[in-house]
């Protein structure tokens, strides 16, 4: 009998060691590591019925649960929901660290952790040689050898971009093209009375146009979206307002993407995430005159950080892909360490994005894009009248609604125990036989 | 620095930087900062972030996320014991 189970599918791994993508040997114990990891892995793997390994990236992107089942056994899933449906209590429910490799001897019940380094900030800023320009060329560099690996990898993949017709989506598009069998664009939008589009999608029209991709319009209607909040819950680990309006975005898209396999091969759907995390390119949003989405009020590198960190604990945008069993694959991620070594004052510029954009894909990426303002996919439109925000506030699914939902769908009474999993950013983590650790 | 000293830095970053009112006879070094609403949980990245700068201080995630990092009290009682300090009431 094996001492780890694994309570339904683990997550797609798309992470780049820097020339290959990280396979499942990554996960068998005492297997070597890569000197550094960049992207999404998360992996389980067993030599021996007493031997295993719990891998999880750096950034914390792929999830990864256990809790101790009643036979000294530990049960492990990408979900915590999965974990409370296999019989584990919430309450006992820990994330696998980020970064960590832990090897499990369960003969002698200890536990060896190993680190895997991944993307950071140097801490000395001033050994930074890197200008902007040069980064962007090394940028560039970066993510064309991780998309050509990504379609070597998959070359039957039927791929598919989510195209909301801003900077970092649009990238993606340009870096794609070419390299997969098919290659479509998916562009959300919210069914109104007036059956007027949204900007986002107007823009996604033009720009799949102009791009020469064929593009598959998502329009759900508002009732149609709802039904996925206990689904986005689950699946997207967290109940915060942000993130549940980004991950309702999703399972939209996800639901579209899965409508439109060919089934030819697998699907592989790349997005522009990330990039608002890197270039700390969020505001927060006013709705019926209050705010929305307020951002922690700290220094731009702090800011930067703070929101880089907090990527390990939200699921927003894996988690209602992999619900359509959809394989979710953040390009940017790939040159993480290339972002997050940007010099300094470079994140104090208004225009940075733009300006970085220009820089990595030069004339690839259509004028009109970089002149549009910047529109959420939670927001549809620039007064944000037409988004997820306004649906849901307009429907008193707030915080607090969403908070309760998350607890019921986890068979939690007490809300208390949400602040012993989730804070600051970090899921409550742990590492099994620590009892015993090694 | 004594443990009051370190609740005193707390207490004042708390209600300059979350705009308590010097009024509210609820806000106090034991009051449940994220239950009764003066932290949310965007404050608690300042909360750490302030914590990191002024005391030198890292919070590990189990002492983020225990019960004790609920209070002003709680949470100084955590730096006072990850930055070496006596605990109130020592000698």
């Amino acid at each position: 009998m094996s001492h780890v189970r694994i309570a339904g599918a683990l997550d797609h791994n798309f992470a780049w060691t820097g020339s290959q993508l990280a396979g499942p040997e990554l996960s068998e114990p005492d297997a070597p590591l890569p000197v550094e990891l960049r992207g999404a892995y998360a992996g389980v793997g067993t030599t021996a019925p007493h031997r295993h390994r719990l891998v999880r990236d750096p950034m914390g992107l792929n999830k990864l649960f256990w809790a101790a089942g009643p036979d000294g056994s530990v049960v492990v899933s990408a979900r915590p929901c999965r974990l409370v449906a296999a019989g584990c209590r919430f309450e006992t429910i820990q994330a696998v660290p980020a970064g960590a490799a832990i090897d499990l001897d369960f003969s002698s019940r200890t536990a060896r952790v190993a680190a895997i380094a991944g993307p950071a900030r140097r801490p000395d800023p001033s050994a930074n040689a890197y200008t902007v320009e040069a980064a962007a060329e090394e940028i560039r560099r970066t993510l064309d050898e991780y998309v050509a690996g990504l379609a070597r990898a998959a070359p039957e993949a039927q791929a598919f971009v989510c195209l909301s017709g801003g900077l970092d989506s649009t990238g993606v598009a340009v870096l794609a093209r070419g390299h997969f069998r098919t290659l479509t664009a998916v562009s959300f939008d919210i069914a109104h009375p007036d059956g007027r589009p949204s900007e986002d999608r107007v823009t996604a029209e033009r720009l799949a146009r102009d791009l020469a991709l064929p593009l598959r319009c998502v329009t759900v209607r508002p009732d149609e979206l709802l039904d996925q909040l206990d689904g986005v819950l689950a699946e997207g680990v967290d109940w915060r307002d942000f993130n549940v309006h980004a991950a309702l975005v999703n399972a939209a898209l996800a639901a579209g993407v899965a409508a439109a396999r060919d089934g030819q091969g697998p699907a592989l759907v790349l997005t522009g995430d990330l990039m608002n995390e890197f270039l700390v390119d969020y505001l927060p949003e006013t709705y019926r005159g209050k705010v929305y989405y307020r951002l922690p009020r700290l220094a731009p590198t702090e800011l930067q950080d703070a929101l880089v960190k907090g990527l390990a604990s939200t699921h927003r945008e894996v988690g209602p892909f992999e619900r359509c069993g959809l394989a979710l694959v953040q390009p940017y991620a790939a040159a993480a360490h290339l972002y997050l070594n940007l010099p300094a004052p470079f994140l104090l510029e208004p225009e940075r994005k733009q300006r970085l954009t220009r820089l990595v894909f030069g004339d690839a990426v259509p004028p009109y894009v970089f002149t549009r303002g910047k529109t959420r996919a939670q927001m549809g439109d620039a007064d944000g009248s037409r988004g997820v925000l306004a649906l849901c506030v307009d429907r008193g699914l707030d915080d607090a609604w969403l908070r309760r939902r998350f607890a019921a769908l986890h068979q939690v009474e007490d809300l208390g125990v949400l602040d012993r999993f989730l804070r600051g950013g970090r899921y409550r983590s742990g590492v099994p036989l620590a009892e015993a650790h090694a | 620095m004594s443990h009051d000293e370190v609740a005193g830095r707390l207490e004042s970053y708390v209600r300059r930087q979350f705009a308590v009112s010097a009024r509210d006879t609820r806000f106090c070094r034991s009051a449940a900062l994220f239950e009764l609403g003066y932290v949310d949980s965007v404050g608690v990245v300042e909360l750490l972030s302030f914590v990191q700068q002024e005391f030198g201080i890292q919070i590990p995630d189990d002492d983020l996320l225990s019960d004790e990092f609920s209070t002003l009290d709680g949470i100084a009682r955590i730096v006072c014991r990850l930055g070496g300090i006596s605990p109130p009431g020592a000698p």
